[in-house]
């Protein structure tokens, strides 16, 4: 039997609730490939959401795709295309961002590629999301991918997930196929320890319980994926905790007040609250928290601003405030044990000068080991003692050349997370989260401390660093000079320490 | 107590730790200011992000002469409202050759006075990191770009060599011959930038406002006349009609809509109720397939 359906037949009944304020927002990364049916579920939650434009409803209008019923609806999947680069080769290459708002809540989906060999996206896209859809086929259930997906969406810091089975029109709408799919995501789920992790049969083409709830599936009565979305509490509610703001620059006004800006990433301050700066250990109390809209007597997480305090104690770009009441302060340390993937091209080269990038902070990287790779498909971890090379998940220990205020990341993951940097070519070629902070060097990084030039300030003092005297913000200026000069020794292949 | 933070707080203190990380780690940094409703935005995220001082960085207006007369008066007394340094730019060339958008194709009178002349300006003041108010929800083609978007030399966009980004962290940290485009307004829809004008209570061009306009149609769309250098064709009329735009640009490129929403709060109304996506109003990117996403390989915004 086959069926044409009419455009206005698939009108969404309800009217959009355009005039209400958005409450909050929610961001949903959405990973699978084309073939479990990802741009269509997307294009769907937009067309449900009404944010189709006329212009974009046309080019809906032009496209046919017919579903297991035989009957015929639009391609939604239409509505997610990308570049043409991409769409000539009919695979997304590249995470995409789109907006749709619905009962009072922006929702940002970040769309991740699915192909195992974009490991790199999932984990970019996965690092902004407070909820991952992973998709899969009802006539396949559970595959390779998805277990790829959860451990990366684990490692990126992701507590809620959703499963979408899809496709259940072609699976007979059985409840059979679903339970044993859902059963083996419930296993899977509980090993990586999320929050939250549920399973939803759904038809992304026909829509049913992606808004609306199915008419067919009478069997299943958990929330539509819609009604789950909503449920789902945004990432501000739940950031209580230790106050971190990692300090962007300083602001004068020119009279007497110096503010600190940045953004408060965790937790929340109030005027007359004592901070502690984690890199030196200097206390002071909040005297100011200043907006261009007017003082405010308290920041909670999430807000930029500037703050004044009571006694000047020396802060900069790259110190990290903490509540000095918290026992759970930043952790100052030169060497990390962390979690990365590698994103770029280029593999992990032992002889380049490579830096850290932490929330506000530039550091060079004295020493940078491998110690294991990751085998998403087994969970198992490789020992590895050489190189890592795109898409490639990695333990390393990281020395740095000097001290950095970070935490650990599952503590918060806001001030727990960095990039590495590679310092010639500027390009961003790892993203991790810190397992643990620890004291002193790394093993390797002791051993690797034999033939080594000595950059000292001797040296740089004489000419490089001749200009500079002897204030503070010259301080800053000679030591990075110094690390400079440190990383592109590195690169042209000298071996090199920095004692200033 | 605090309220808690709305969506559009949200909105807001991102873009301005978006300015601040780019003012530190760009040397020469820029803001690209194009008299329109998102430059408003961006200009006042931007004022707000370096408060108590002014924005460390000057305002760049490529200027193609044939921009709305409104346009012109409106940047100058901001300007000088705010105490900020602008510098406007016209590519000379261009004008002696006499490139214009009547005689010319979109195509070329954009790559000419529009994409070659900002790599004009940016070289000449050796800019490396230019502020756009471009948003991801404008087309397809944004909806994948980065917040510091890189360019290689000859200001090209390579969409293989753009950077990941991950958490709060922004690298702007450049290789040699790139330059940034920076996208404080990335996340912003155009909804938001309409309630955000609205809760700031800020001041726009009097244009995106309906009022008595000398007009004509032409190929179905209303072009308004701000001045007599375009000839009419066989046929057309100017005629008086109450329109609006919905983005400003240069004005015989720019369609108006027929509208009697004289205040912003009607503006918003009928705007957040629409149903033609706002780049419709631009007719320059009707005139190829996946035009935007070819002009900006060549550098243009």
């Amino acid at each position: 039997m086959s069926a044409t359906v009419q455009f206005a037949d698939l009108e969404p009944q309800a009217d959009p609730v355009l005039d209400i304020e958005l409450k909050d927002s929610l961001r949903v990364l959405t990973c699978g490939s084309v073939d479990d049916g990802k741009s269509t579920l997307i294009g769907r939650m937009l067309w449900d959401a009404r944010e189709l434009y006329d212009d974009q409803r046309e080019t809906l209008e032009k496209t046919r795709t017919v579903n297991g019923q035989g009957e015929i609806l639009p391609d939604f999947s239409s509505l997610v295309d990308g570049l043409a680069a991409e769409r000539e080769q009919g695979i997304t290459i590249d995470i995409a961002w789109r907006y749709f708002d619905m009962l009072g809540r922006r929702y940002i989906v970040i769309d991740s590629p699915g192909h195992e060999q974009y490991t790199r996206n999932m984990a970019s896209g996965a690092s902004h999301a407070d909820i991952a859809i992973m998709l899969t086929d009802a006539r396949h259930g559970m595959k390779r991918q998805t277990r790829r997906h959860a451990a990366i969406l684990h490692l990126m810091g992701v507590k809620n997930v959703v499963l979408a089975i899809n496709k259940m029109d072609l699976a007979e709408w059985s409840r059979e196929r679903f339970e044993h799919i859902s059963s083996e995501f419930a296993a899977l789920t509980a090993r990586f320890g999320f929050e939250n992790a549920v399973a939803i049969p759904v038809s992304a083409l026909s829509g049913d319980n992606v808004a609306d709830r199915s008419k067919i599936m009478t069997w299943y009565s958990g929330p539509t994926l819609v009604e789950h979305l909503q449920s789902v509490p945004a990432r501000v509610a739940t950031s209580q905790g230790p106050y971190r703001m990692p300090v962007q620059m300083v602001l004068r006004d020119g009279k007497d007040f110096r503010g600190l800006a940045g953004t408060v990433r965790f937790g929340k301050i109030r005027v007359g609250d004592e901070i502690v700066n984690a890199l030196s250990g200097k206390h002071a109390r909040v005297n100011r928290i200043a907006t261009m809209d007017g003082d405010l007597s308290e920041a909670q997480h999430g807000k930029s601003v500037v703050i004044g305090l009571d006694t000047d104690i020396d802060v900069a770009r790259g110190d990290v405030l903490c509540g000095a009441k918290d026992k759970k302060r930043s952790k100052v340390t030169t060497g990390i044990s962390a979690n990365l993937v590698w994103l770029s091209e280029t593999p992990y080269d032992q002889r380049a000068g490579y830096l850290l990038r932490t929330a506000t902070d530039l550091v060079p990287i004295e020493h940078l080991q491998v110690t294991a790779l990751l085998d998403l498909e087994t969970l198992a971890s490789q020992p590895s003692d050489y190189a890592c090379k795109m898409n490639d998940i990695a333990s390393a220990e990281i020395d740095l050349g000097r001290p950095a205020a970070v935490d650990v990341f599952d503590d918060i993951p806001e001030t727990g997370c960095f990039m590495i940097v590679d310092a010639l070519t500027g390009a961003s070629v790892a993203g991790g989260t810190i397992r643990e902070v620890r004291n002193g060097r790394s093993r390797n990084g002791e051993k690797d401390n034999e033939h080594v030039f000595v950059l000292d300030r001797a040296l740089l003092s004489v000419g490089l660093c001749k200009d500079l005297g002897d204030d503070p913000e010259n301080a800053a200026e000679f030591i990075r000079r110094a690390h400079e000069v440190g990383a592109l020794m590195k690169a042209a292949g000298i071996r090199v320490k920095i004692n200033l | 107590m605090s309220s808690p933070l709305d969506h559009l707080d949200l909105l807001e203190a991102e873009s301005i730790h978006i300015f601040r990380e780019a003012a530190t780690q760009f040397r020469k940094p820029v803001l690209l200011y194009s008299i329109g409703k998102d430059s408003t935005v961006l200009l006042h995220l931007a004022r707000k992000a370096f408060w108590p001082q002014t924005p460390p960085f000057p305002l760049l207006h490529v200027d193609t002469t044939w921009k709305f007369r409104d346009m012109i008066s409106f940047r100058d007394r901001t300007v000088k409202q705010f105490g900020l340094e602008l510098l406007v730019h016209t590519n000379q060339d261009g004008l002696e050759r006499n490139i214009n958008p009547v005689d010319h194709s979109p195509s070329i009178y954009t790559d000419t006075m529009k994409t070659v002349a900002l790599k004009q300006a940016l070289d000449k003041y050796g800019f490396d990191g230019a502020f756009g108010g471009a948003r991801r929800d404008e087309e397809a083609s944004r909806a994948k770009e980065r917040v510091f978007s890189f360019r290689s030399s000859g200001h090209r966009w390579d969409p293989r060599r753009q950077r990941p980004e991950m958490w709060h962290i922004l690298n702007g940290r450049l290789g040699k011959g790139e330059t940034a485009r920076v996208f404080p307004l990335s996340n912003w829809t155009e909804r938001d930038v309409w309630r955000y004008l609205l809760r700031e209570k800020l001041e726009v061009v009097p244009l995106y406002m309906a009022a008595e306009r000398p007009t004509i149609e032409r190929g179905g769309q209303i072009l308004m006349l701000d001045d007599d250098r375009m000839p009419l064709r066989p046929g057309e009329v100017a005629t008086k009609r109450r329109v609006r735009f919905r983005t400003l640009g240069c004005w015989p490129l720019t369609a108006a809509v027929e509208s009697s929403a004289t205040t912003i709060e009607e503006v918003v109304e009928e705007t957040l109720n629409a149903r033609t996506s706002e780049r419709q109003g631009r007719l320059i990117d009707h005139d190829e397939a996946s035009a935007m996403e070819k002009k900006k390989q060549e550098g243009y915004f």
